[in-house]
């Protein structure tokens, strides 16, 4: 049995100058409300937006103590609230998310959806403010957290190797950014400053709301009518320049840690991103190359030679780059590069199989069918399309990747430069 | 074929023990467009000292059975991620302490991802050149959960707490040990865990139940099996207390990693009884140290947690502890504050309100949880491995009273059942 495809149809209005969209279905015992806030990612304001996130989500005018406004999240059969902030190529997105049960699934009749809306509304619009300042004890605590999240990123070695390539691939440009922003920005921060940040962003950037759950859409925006009264000026599109840079030749870096396993990260400039027309023909080449179990870098570097547990390339399809991983034995270092540039050159040439092509095309449709099984993943889908400036149906990709060939993924191919080799390893042995 | 509705969450289970005593779980999920398949045996790291069929009392390699999960992809004439992907579906397998699972998602072609997945867990097929090329490949997962010092503070307090129960040896073993695994051995464990009788398979999201287990017995009684062995697993007696008050390991962190561990004393609950205990403490966990309680709050703001602060309860017939921790700069004065407020608990004892708030929360996030296929597929087995049914969470935490939360917060949360691991950056040592 095969299952059937639908559209994911967002029923989408503007409401006190926010973008709405709102998605009905039965499929889920919860509705979610996932509130984002385009911001252009820059040096002057990624630090400034990442410890927004954090204050926000200590209060509210309404619950001026973090703990009362905790409780009153249990108490909503414990709410899922968060604000948190994620990169979209040169975007910085912060992001609310709320999520309650649904009413039916439960004894009481709470109206928990209203309330889940207020609360979400008393976010954006009824901060708590003393003076016209976040309260300097939340601002002061959580500039500590943040502090303490970018240090820790050396814990997860994986992530910590990530982000060195992209410092050392993007220089100059934004995406290069940390998006928990740099520990030096945070003591010039103000909880005053910070809520006139506040202000200008939910007054003056874009703000998309989505709904997904077993609602009534006429209900659901009479409430963000109600709660989220912002009074918005005239939202310009933000101005990012994606620039793609050309490679003249690849960069070689080492970085030297306490560690057992080095990481060979392999950062890839594609030249090619969301709202282009090859992007099916992207997700395929990716797909061949280091996607999933039967990708050429999985088989030819961990089942042939045995040198890696993982070996995998993925895509940042709104900035164009494509980052392959590999944890290795720092010996192996010379013999892995080779055999990831080996699979890259048999990519340029066509070297690539039926099979190869429809296996990738069976694996990347089903990963995306079952985005229709989560909420948060239709609310990305759509969102995706809606920052790329290209809004594709989910048929549309679906066909793009069934139909895209081997000829197509060969023009790829030749467009991929390898930008910077990065290496993270052991401090023994020469230097 | 038994049906069995659970109303207040609103889904039904269909179930059936086949002839060769496979237990067979279906749940399916109305306009999901995806399915979820898991075949689940009853062996895990800590099953390395047992009786083979004949009798005979054998120890097996530390790491044998995550290598025989790895093994099972490799068949003579085909690679069984490749049919996968043939079929669009993505699969996995994981071994813990007690269990190894085998799993795909489909949003296309169930049927015959379905015998794929019953068929290749069923045909063993080991060689000495695969073992050995194995070898290099799990020598480097190794190497990279070495490097991870989140696992390494876990698996330190394991082994700080228990003295000889397994549990306290890594799931994939070392180099070292995997070095001695040979085909044979992994035939062994093949034959005595692998059998249908031990085993469990579960199929969640979009299907038609009838059909399905058609498939299911059909795929089944064309397959030969000896009868079910009699499985003798031989465990240690492990003492009530901790092996060792605490425990410390060097890696390069951003700040320092504490974790607590508290120790059940008592073994051997089952069924509903062993599920209430569990709930139960849960509760009074997230009553004591939940992101709401005043305890986390004095603990953040004296900023000797930070939101990496967690915890958690595992519970199993024969061991159950409690961990809880994070990251934090001054691990000694996390754990006497830590304790310095479960006692001032003791005291007072548990809230109504705040036991009323935490039921609740738990209501609210166990409904969360089952819109997610990969919840249910992952959480049903293990509740059935221990006689429990997942979709009975709600019913039996309504039955929890704050006195059983109490009780627990006095038999459980005891200064000399705890020990404590440490892990930091070598520059920041005392």
């Amino acid at each position: 049995m095969s299952a059937n495809i639908t559209e994911i149809a967002f029923q989408s209005t503007q409401i006190n100058g926010m973008n709405v969209h709102i998605l009905p279905t039965g499929k889920f015992k919860t509705t979610t409300i996932v509130t984002m806030i385009e911001q252009a990612l820059s040096e002057e304001t990624v630090t400034k937006t990442a410890l927004l996130a954090m204050v926000m989500k200590r209060a509210s005018a309404r619950f001026p103590e973090t703990k009362l406004l905790r409780a009153h999240l249990d108490f909503l059969y414990g709410a899922i609230f968060d604000v948190d902030v994620t990169k979209k190529g040169e975007r910085q997105i912060l992001q609310i998310y709320m999520e309650v049960p649904n009413e039916k699934y439960l004894s009481q009749d709470d109206s928990l959806l209203d309330q889940a809306i207020q609360f979400v509304g008393d976010m954006l619009t009824k901060p708590y403010v003393e003076n016209g300042a976040f309260l300097e004890k939340y601002v002061t605590q959580e500039k500590e957290t943040l502090r303490k999240r970018v240090e820790s990123l050396i814990d997860d070695k994986m992530k910590y190797a990530n982000q060195r390539v992209t410092e050392e691939m993007c220089q100059g440009e934004p995406f290069s950014l940390l998006i928990q922003g740099r520990v030096k920005d945070l003591p010039a921060i103000t909880g005053q400053e910070l809520y006139q940040y506040f202000k200008e962003i939910t007054t003056s950037n874009p703000i998309n709301i989505f709904v997904v759950g077993d609602v009534n859409p006429q209900e659901v925006g009479q409430a963000i009518q109600k709660h989220v009264p912002l009074e918005r000026s005239e939202v310009q599109a933000l101005d990012i320049s994606n620039s793609s840079k050309q490679v003249s030749d690849e960069r070689k870096v080492i970085d030297r840690l306490d560690v057992n396993q080095a990481k060979l990260n392999i950062g890839c400039r594609t030249h090619i991103t969301y709202k282009d027309d090859d992007y099916p023909a992207l997700l395929l080449y990716n797909g061949v190359l280091g996607g999933f179990p039967h990708s050429k870098l999985f088989v030819n570097v961990r089942e042939k030679e045995s040198l890696a547990y993982y070996a995998v390339s993925r895509l940042e399809s709104h900035k164009g780059i494509m980052m392959i991983m590999s944890g290795i034995d720092v010996n192996k270092y010379e013999r892995a590069v080779e055999i990831i540039k080996q699979q890259m050159d048999s990519m340029r040439q066509g070297n690539i199989s039926e099979e190869e092509m429809s296996q990738t095309r069976a694996t990347l449709s089903n990963q995306f069918r079952e985005l229709l099984d989560s909420a948060r993943g239709m609310i990305e889908f759509t969102y995706n399309g809606l920052v790329s400036g290209r809004k594709r149906q989910l048929d549309e990709l679906l066909k793009g990747i069934e139909t895209a060939t081997i000829e197509d993924v060969k023009k790829v191919a030749a467009k991929v430069d390898i930008d910077t080799i990065y290496l993270l390893r052991d401090k023994k042995g020469e230097a | 074929m038994q049906t069995t509705k659970f109303e207040q969450v609103n889904e039904t289970v269909y179930n059936e023990t086949l002839p060769n005593g496979l237990q067979v779980y279906l749940v399916p999920k109305q306009g999901f467009s995806k399915t979820y398949a898991v075949f689940t045996t009853k062996y895990g790291s800590i099953d390395s000292h047992f009786r083979t069929r004949n009798g005979e009392e054998i120890n097996v390699p530390d790491g044998i059975a995550h290598f025989l999960e790895h093994k099972m992809f490799e068949k003579k004439d085909r690679d069984v991620m490749h049919e996968f992907s043939k079929n669009g579906a993505s699969c996995n397998a994981f071994t813990s302490f007690n269990r190894t699972a085998y799993l795909f998602s489909c949003t296309d072609k169930l049927d015959d991802n379905l015998n794929l997945l019953l068929d290749y867990v069923q045909e063993p097929y080991f060689t000495d050149a695969s073992v050995e090329k194995e070898k290099g490949i799990i020598g480097q997962e190794i190497t990279m959960y070495d490097d991870n010092p989140d696992w390494k503070v876990y698996m330190n307090l394991l082994k700080a707490m228990y003295k000889d129960y397994p549990i306290n040896i890594e799931i994939a073993g070392t180099i070292e040990t995997i070095s001695h695994i040979t085909k044979e051995n992994l035939y062994e464990c093949y034959e005595t865990f692998y059998h249908p009788a031990n085993m469990l398979l579960l199929v969640v999201g979009s299907f038609e139940p009838e059909s399905i287990m058609h498939l299911i017995r059909q795929n089944q009684s064309a397959k030969e099996f000896p009868p079910a062995p009699q499985i003798t697993r031989l465990f240690p007696k492990e003492q009530a207390e901790p092996a060792q008050a605490k425990i410390e390991a060097n890696l390069t962190v951003g700040l320092p990693k504490c974790m607590i561990g508290i120790k059940e004393r008592d073994q051997g609950l089952t069924k509903e009884a062993l599920l209430k205990r569990e709930l139960a403490t849960k509760l009074l966990l997230d009553i004591a140290f939940g992101t709401s309680s005043a305890v986390y709050e004095r603990l953040y703001d004296s900023e000797l947690i930070t939101e990496s602060f967690d915890f958690d309860y595992s519970s199993e017939k024969d061991y159950a502890y409690t961990i809880m921790g994070g990251d934090t700069p001054d691990p000694e004065r996390l754990v006497e504050t830590i304790q310095a407020e479960i006692e001032q608990l003791k005291q007072k004892g548990i809230d109504q309100d705040d036991f009323e708030r935490a039921k609740r929360k738990k209501i609210g996030n166990f409904l969360r949880s089952l819109n997610s296929v990969e919840f249910i597929a992952n959480q049903f087995t293990s509740f059935k491995f221990n006689e429990n049914d997942l979709f009975t969470v709600v019913p039996t935490l309504e039955s929890i009273t704050r006195e059983d939360v109490e009780k627990r917060l006095n038999e459980h949360f005891v200064v000399g059942q705890m020990a404590v691991s440490i892990v930091r950056s070598a520059s920041q040592q005392e």
